[in-house]
């Protein structure tokens, strides 16, 4: 009888370890749920930047039309009103209304802080899902502010073009949406930070509305950047996304 | 004869005006003379500190990487090979090489960043091409095997760095992800040539390849030959038998750097300044002799009444301002001859001039301590004919203008 209910109990196990096993997720379905609810396709987005660096603090509002590989930034606060950022596919320009000029922001002027924040040019290009370009793998599980979080790790797969080698971001086990992210260069060295502050869930999906991105190679430095409305797949004017549109 | 015999005797017997007005045709004479050798020795410096700290006197690269070489671009590299390296040490006047992989950085000092100019160099052979052994004001260059670096004071100064502070570089490697290559400072130096000292950062070569992912790659092989003035005809005669080893391959001369055209520029500027001394020297050699000209008006009456034609006292006229013309042109000569010889040997020294505390460098005059003059045998003899030329036709007009006048009204004509 002993026998009888050690062996009941190791085939219950089993089940269970099997069980467990086939319901796992794995890292691509995680990464997967987390693009269904951070990917956009097309967007309107009303949102507010503050740079901060040191005792400094300087506020930027901008509206932003996004459309798959394209997106137009116009910044509407008083001191930038006017000057615009268009994206199509792989290239950027940039108008500023003072010189009256389209500038177009190319190879090592990618690497600057967008406007003096930390979030470069190059940060508001990479519009690929980030399944094409890194492999990534579930490192482990952690609680952060209070939720269960993926630890998730990827690494640039070979050939891609990005720009951090390594990045490890915690995503909610419950709402598939990334909490923290930091960004690695290929020597190892933690170059970014961005945590997520706030989150809601707007049509269905639940979006990261206020986030932190802190530039880990300079002290004192942080840009806090805050969705104040965001209408998911809005009817965006045609022309929008041309040169002649931004002056 | 007559006529040429009275021009001179004219000449003698008015001994004082004719030195005055010849002093002022030496003076501008003797301007034009100096301000020629100045700028003649500022663009000797430039084109030097080109060629001393950056350019080298030939550039070995893909034609590629020519095309968009400021663009720095870790596309169409190329390796340092025996086929090369043997091609490049048989050419004529061949002194050293030296290879170095250029990129763009941000310089990080845990605060602030800049962007920058990274350069990967081989310390022993980057020596040998460029001018720096002197110009480390503190600390000295790397090894190949450190983790090092060295940049201008300047550069240092704006991120308050200073020696045995450690940087960093973020890079982006070729597959354009980023990258940091974090090293000790060795030494800071102070060049003449500004560029030089506020927006580039050397390191060892070995160490830039592997952050950039390049392999064994630089962007160009920087040669040094004995003579500057040869560096055009060895690129051209270099240029089919590299073309032998790799098609693709260039040798390009210091002359036909974008820096040298905008030295060229400038220098188009300075002809700009020197033709307005030119004009002011001959508006000054044309008012002096239509004085002249005018103040001898009874002079003129009387050659007239005595039987002279008009063609024969504008002669005399002509020929005399010529004289005066020569006379001051001589003067401004040996003038300006003095005036070279001593900017030429001894320079002027700017510090003197500016204060030992002010860089000259940064006001766009690329000079650390003495500038020196040069010789242009050219601008003695156009000057000097300019200057006669001007005497010459300056005189015919008024000189016709009192010849035709009636002798009685001439005499008379105060």
């Amino acid at each position: 009888m002993k026998r009888l209910i050690v062996v009941f109990i190791c085939f219950i196990a089993l089940i269970a370890a099997i069980t467990t096993m086939v319901s796992a997720m794995t890292a691509e379905e995680i990464i997967n749920r987390r693009d269904e609810n951070e990917y956009i396709k097309v967007a309107k987005v009303e949102a507010e930047m503050v740079i901060i660096n040191g005792r400094r603090k300087m506020s930027k509002n901008m509206l932003t039309f996004i459309e798959e590989d394209n997106s137009l930034t116009i910044f509407t606060n008083a001191r930038d009103r006017g000057t615009k950022f268009l994206k199509r596919d792989d290239d950027l320009w940039m108008f500023f209304p003072e010189a009256e000029d389209i500038v177009k922001i190319s190879g090592h002027m990618l690497n600057q802080g967008m406007m003096g924040s930390d979030f470069s040019y190059q940060d508001m290009m990479e519009s690929d899902k980030l399944t094409d370009l890194y492999d990534f793998a579930i490192i482990g599980e952690e609680e952060l502010n209070g939720r269960q979080c993926y630890v998730l790790e990827g690494v640039a797969l070979d050939g891609k073009e990005v720009s951090y080698y390594r990045r490890k971001s915690w995503i909610d086990k419950e709402r598939f949406i990334g909490l923290k992210e930091e960004l690695y260069a290929k020597s190892e060295r933690l170059l970014k930070v961005m945590n997520v502050k706030r989150v809601e869930q707007i049509d269905g999906r639940w979006y990261p509305v206020e986030s932190v991105m802190e530039n880990k190679l300079r002290k004192k430095t942080r840009t806090e950047f805050v969705i104040k409305s965001i209408k998911f797949n809005p009817k965006i004017p045609a022309g929008t996304f041309t040169l002649q549109n931004m002056q | 004869m007559f006529l040429t015999k009275l021009a001179f005797k004219n000449l003698m017997r008015h001994r004082n005006r004719t030195l005055i007005t010849a002093i002022i045709i030496a003076f501008a004479i003797f301007f034009y003379i100096i301000m020629d050798s100045m700028i003649g020795g500022m663009t000797e410096i430039s084109y030097k500190n080109i060629i001393d700290y950056q350019a080298g006197h030939l550039q070995l690269v893909r034609d590629d990487y020519w095309e968009d070489k400021d663009g720095l671009s870790l596309e169409n590299l190329l390796f340092v090979d025996q086929p090369k390296m043997s091609l490049l040490e048989s050419i004529r006047g061949y002194k050293s090489s030296s290879p170095e992989l250029n990129f763009h950085a941000r310089l990080n000092n845990g605060i602030n960043e800049l962007p920058v100019i990274g350069k990967g160099i081989i310390p022993e052979r980057f020596k040998e091409v460029f001018a720096f052994e002197d110009q480390f004001i503190e600390g000295s260059i790397f090894s190949s095997e450190e983790n090092k670096v060295v940049m201008g004071k300047r550069l240092a100064d704006l991120l308050k760095l200073e020696i045995g502070d450690y940087i960093t570089l973020l890079v982006r490697d070729k597959n354009e992800t980023f990258n940091t290559i974090e090293a000790e400072v060795s030494g800071l130096f102070h060049t003449s040539n500004p560029n030089v000292n506020s927006n580039i950062v050397y390191l060892p070569l070995k160490i830039a390849q592997q952050a950039l992912n390049v392999d064994k790659q630089v962007s160009k092989i920087i040669v040094k030959l004995e003579d500057k003035d040869q560096a055009m005809v060895i690129a051209d005669e270099l240029e089919s038998k590299l073309k032998r080893i790799d098609d693709d391959l260039s040798i390009y001369a210091w002359e036909e750097l974008e820096a040298i055209s905008v030295a060229g520029a400038k220098q188009m500027g300075n002809q700009l300044i020197m033709s307005i001394i030119l004009i002011i020297a001959a508006i000054a050699i044309i008012n002096t002799v239509i004085l002249a000209t005018l103040e001898r008006m009874e002079e003129i009456g009387m050659m007239k009444a005595m039987g002279l034609q008009e063609k024969e006292i504008i002669y005399i006229f002509v020929l005399e301002s010529t004289g005066i013309g020569i006379l001051g042109g001589i003067m401004g000569l040996m003038l300006g001859a003095i005036g070279v010889w001593v900017f030429a040997n001894y320079g002027i020294d700017w510090s003197v001039i500016v204060g030992n505390n002010v860089d000259i460098s940064s006001f766009g005059i690329p000079v650390i301590g003495k500038m020196y003059g040069t010789w242009n045998l050219k601008a003695f003899i156009f000057v000097f004919s300019f200057g006669v030329i001007v005497s010459l036709l300056s005189s015919i007009l008024p000189a016709y203008w009192a010849a035709s006048k009636d002798p009685v009204k001439a005499i008379y004509h105060r």
